[in-house]
């Protein structure tokens, strides 16, 4: 939907090494205007690195960066239409919220009362109205956040650049100033790039997902498609727990829209259009989330692709119980929520699991791909 | 037999009462020992130094404080020495930054040569720099000469001039520290706003650093006014109160004077101490949170570029020059006049046997001051007794006493019984141990530190009684803090001046007397030569001192004064 629109900003070809060590090998990405794209990916694999490219704090080997049409990715920080919130804030401690936050304006050389204004709009935009001439040291954790996101926003900048904002403060506070960042750039519909190595952190709070492992982009696309389509085996384990199966494609039957495909299990018959390359003999990868798959009593009906088996353990989570299932010697992990009068079952349990037909599937060995 | 083994120490035997004593008791032997040495050889010279500058022939008197306010002489050498302090401060705090910012953030080319020539001064004692301005621009002087200039180095800019150059380590290490202590995220937020980078000096840089800026400036000024060497050597007529000590004592023998000059000098030194060390500890700005990563180097904008180096290029060029022109000093006859090569200022006997005299005192003060250091670290650490905070600031305050003040005290206090020890080598020593004590105990502290007391007490668990654990595992955790402790102690006391002069007797001179006396005598090659050798002698110590802590993690910080 998004990327139909022209592109705010556009990130072609990045490559970044740090002495002999390759961090980035060739990024692009194009971001569209008032979108909040997330760069996630586990830790080192460069996405602070990328995100002080966009904003011009370290320099790119080769590439560009496209801003509005324009090519910024020589210029020094001050002159992109980018403004960063750094991890630790970076707010001045030898300066009030007010004057933090006015910092750009008077650079710019607004009067002194257009300054008091906007000043005053961003302290209210950040619910601060009260706390304009505390110390920096007199505010809290998230109230320091606010400050450093008013700052950045005083000055309206084309794109905000956020380097993992909520990593300093505790896990309650993160799911408020996540939804209030979200708010907060919604209302006033800033293109934003948002780093975090918290998949679910990432997954809630985006347009779309940037995944980065390697140094090359590994999927980029709705927190949807990252969840259900991953591209890989690195992108299906790296987002929520999956249980891998391997199996071979045997049969392809056009009419009924079906495959074939032999696992440990047995047979499993499985939508054809999950297959538009495959042919008979491929190795392939099944995807199967915990949450997709039904579980029943070993005495219900039959269905396609169901199989017996045994409740090796279960962990109850309040909301969802998650059983670990043995079947035909492997083991595979069913979460079953829990509306009320929900069977549960104990350990010992003969049980009755069902693969959907729909479940997404991956060639074989694709832990590393250009998408 | 089990119950030997495990229970407490029984038996009847002498050694097992004694053994059991000192378990209970030794931290408080150690404590009462170690008071009563701080007593003796810190509190009792100052003390003695108090009471003389009262005490005339007729009892108690405030005459002698009378007569200093009353003579041009004596109030002008206050008058002069804070002038001195003052304008070195505010020198030293623009030079110091000047290098500091262009070492954390200037070209990375420039970043270590000129870090280690703002260090450099560290490794010779603070006169060297008397003596390299005469033989650059007194009155034979080779610049002098060389562009028929008739400069007079024996003058305020003289003094002015050596001293900043002898403490540009000094501010330049504390303020680096500063600028280093900053999240680089700070700075990009601004530019990142549109700051210019002379801005950004001004409104966050120098903002920010302010307090540290402040503390730099106080040190700079204690060591300033308590500096004997420079002033005494170039003051020439002007009179300061750390030459004019040393002159009340040598030329007119007035002892009640000289006090009087010693408690005037103390007076702002020790504000400033308890100003620095309980006033402005802690404060400063603490800017380091989450994760800030080392911003890669940009290029400086010009107008900060341009004036910074046109500070800095100079003082580094002069601080070049100055050892140059030492090292060729001592290898020919006169530097400018007669360029011959020659040998005899390097291989002279007097100034060898100076040396010697010289190592001795210093092994000797090194061994008892690392002693004295880690003995006393462990105490005020681990010992619970009431007065260890009184016990920690007396070991660190002979690092803020002025040299010529507590040499003046030992004269005073140890020239009669029970504590006659005027005349021998053993006052030298025990002055520079207990001067330079400061270092040894930190170093030794912060050993402690990083060793938890849980150590002690596993090993106390284990079955180890408290001499057991003291001998076996305090000692050889302390180690390198012991070892720290000597060799710091070693060189400061090698390159010390302003109170050692009031101590040698006339034929036991120290190399920093001999190096003091040739300077007056305007024998430069002979004092340079000296120097090069205690140049050569201090670097070797210092070598092994950062050896000591790479292999140990020791922290070992770095002062000044001699
Ligand atoms: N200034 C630098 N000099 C040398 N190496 C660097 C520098 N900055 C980053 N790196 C290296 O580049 C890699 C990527 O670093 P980066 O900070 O971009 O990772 P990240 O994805 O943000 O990790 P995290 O989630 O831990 O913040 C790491 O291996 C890091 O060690
Ligand atoms: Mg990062």
């Amino acid at each position: 939907m998004e990327t139909q629109k022209t592109p705010m900003l556009e990130l072609i070809d990045i490559y970044k090494s740090f002495g002999d060590v390759e961090v980035l090998k060739g990024i692009s990405a194009k971001i569209a205007k008032g979108e909040l794209l997330t760069f996630v990916g586990p830790s080192g694999c460069g996405k602070t690195t990328l995100l002080r490219i966009v904003g011009g704090f370290a320099a790119l080997d080769s590439g560009q960066v496209i801003l509005d049409g324009e090519d910024i990715g020589k210029l020094p920080p001050n002159m992109r239409d980018t403004k960063m919130v750094f991890q630790s804030y970076a707010l001045f401690p030898h300066m009030t919220v007010a004057k933090n936050i006015g910092f750009g304006l008077k650079l710019q050389k607004w009067p002194k009362k257009k300054i008091e204004e906007r000043v005053g709009e961003l302290l209210s935009l950040v619910h601060m109205d009260e706390l304009g001439d505390r110390t920096i040291d007199r505010i809290s954790g998230g109230q320091q956040q606010r400050v450093a996101l008013a700052r950045a926003l005083a000055i309206e900048p084309k794109v905000l650049l956020l380097d993992e904002p909520l990593s300093n403060l505790d896990a309650n506070l993160r799911v408020v100033m996540r939804e209030e960042i979200r708010n907060i750039q919604e209302r006033i519909g800033i293109t934003t790039i948002f780093v975090t190595h918290d998949q679910y952190e990432a997954m809630s709070i985006s347009d779309r997902l940037l995944v980065l492992h390697n140094g090359i982009i590994q999927q980029i696309g709705t927190p949807v498609d990252i969840y259900e389509q991953p591209a890989n085996e690195f992108i299906a384990g790296f987002v929520g727990y999956v249980n891998f199966l391997e199996g071979k494609v045997t049969a392809i039957a056009d009419e009924t829209r079906t495959v074939t495909v032999f696992t440990a299990y047995g047979n499993l018959e499985l939508n054809h259009s999950q297959f538009d390359k495959s042919e008979k003999g491929d190795e392939v990868l099944l995807v199967i989330r915990p949450e997709t798959i039904p579980l029943s009593r070993s005495d219900g009906p039959t269905q396609q692709n169901t199989f017996n088996g045994i409740i090796e353990s279960f962990m109850y989570a309040g909301n969802f119980v998650k059983y670990t299932i043995k079947i035909e010697d492997k083991e595979m992990i069913v979460d079953q929520y829990n509306p009320k009068d929900t069977v549960k079952f104990e350990r010992g349990d003969q049980v009755k699991i069902t693969v959907p037909r729909s479940t997404h599937v991956l060639p074989k060995n694709t832990a590393i791909e250009h998408v | 037999m089990a119950e030997a083994v495990i229970g407490p120490v029984s038996g009847n035997s002498l050694w097992y009462q004694v053994r059991a004593f000192l378990n209970a008791k030794l931290v408080h032997i150690f404590a009462g020992g170690l008071f009563t040495l701080l007593a003796i050889f810190l509190i009792y010279p100052i003390a003695a130094i108090l009471i003389k500058s009262f005490w005339g022939d007729e009892g108690f008197t405030f005459d002698f404080y009378v007569e200093f306010f009353s003579y041009n002489f004596y109030y002008w050498s206050l008058i002069n020495t804070l002038i001195l302090g003052t304008s070195v401060m505010l020198m030293l705090v623009i030079v110091g930054f000047c290098f500091a910012y262009l070492t954390t953030r200037g070209p990375q080319w420039l970043r270590k040569p000129l870090k280690i020539i703002a260090l450099l001064p560290l490794a010779a004692p603070p006169y060297i720099f008397a003596i390299s301005l005469i033989t650059l621009l007194g009155r034979n002087g080779f610049i002098n000469n060389f562009f028929d200039l008739d400069l007079n180095i024996y003058s305020w800019a003289g003094v002015i001039t050596a001293q900043c150059l002898a403490f540009l380590p000094l501010s330049f290490m504390m303020i680096e520290n500063v600028l280093n202590s900053f999240n680089p995220s700070l700075e990009e937020t601004a530019s990142d706003m549109g700051a210019s980078e002379v801005r950004i000096v001004r409104s966050i840089t120098i903002p920010l650093a302010a307090p540290g800026l402040l503390k730099a400036a106080l040190l700079v000024f204690v060591m300033t006014i308590a500096e004997f060497g420079n002033p005494a050597i170039l003051g020439g007529r002007i009179p300061f109160l750390a030459p004019d000590t040393y002159l009340m004592i040598t030329g007119e023998g007035d002892f009640n004077m000289a006090s009087v000059l010693s408690v005037v000098l103390i007076t702002p030194c020790i504000l400033i101490f308890f100003l620095h060390n309980y006033v402005l500890k802690g404060k400063g700005y603490a800017t380091i949170t989450g994760k800030g990563m080392a911003a890669e180097p940009k290029p400086m904008a010009l107008a900060i570029k341009i004036p910074f180096l046109i500070i800095s290029v100079p003082v580094a060029t002069m601080v070049l020059l100055s050892f140059g022109v030492i090292l060729i000093g001592s290898f020919v006859k006169i530097v400018g006049v007669d360029n011959t090569f020659v040998v005899d200022h390097v291989m002279n006997t007097q100034s060898n046997i100076a040396i010697w005299n010289s190592v001795k005192v210093s092994l000797g003060a090194g061994g008892v001051g690392a002693i004295v250091g880690t003995l006393l670290a462990y105490v005020i650490m681990r010992g619970k007794f009431r007065g260890r905070q009184i016990m920690e600031m007396t070991a660190l305050s002979g690092f803020a006493l002025p040299g010529t003040v507590i040499g003046v005290g030992y004269i005073i206090a140890f020239n009669r019984p029970p504590f006659l020890l005027t005349g021998t080598i053993w006052i030298i020593i025990l002055n520079c141990v207990f001067r330079f004590l400061a270092v040894g105990v930190e170093a030794g502290i912060s050993k402690l530190h990083q060793i938890s007391i849980e150590i002690e007490e596993a090993s106390a668990d284990l079955g180890a009684d408290f001499i057991t654990i003291f001998f076996k595992v305090v000692l050889p955790i302390m180690f390198s803090a012991f070892v720290a402790g000597f060799i710091y102690t070693f060189m400061t006391t090698m390159m010390s001046l302003s109170s050692v002069i009031f101590l040698t007797t006339p034929g036991f001179d120290l190399a920093s007397v001999y190096i003091y006396l040739t300077a007056q005598l305007g024998e430069l090659g002979l004092a340079s030569a000296t120097t090069i050798k205690m140049i050569a002698i201090v670097a070797i110590s210092f070598g092994l001192l950062q050896f000591v802590a790479k292999k140990t993690g020791l922290d070992v910080r770095t002062k000044q004064g001699a």
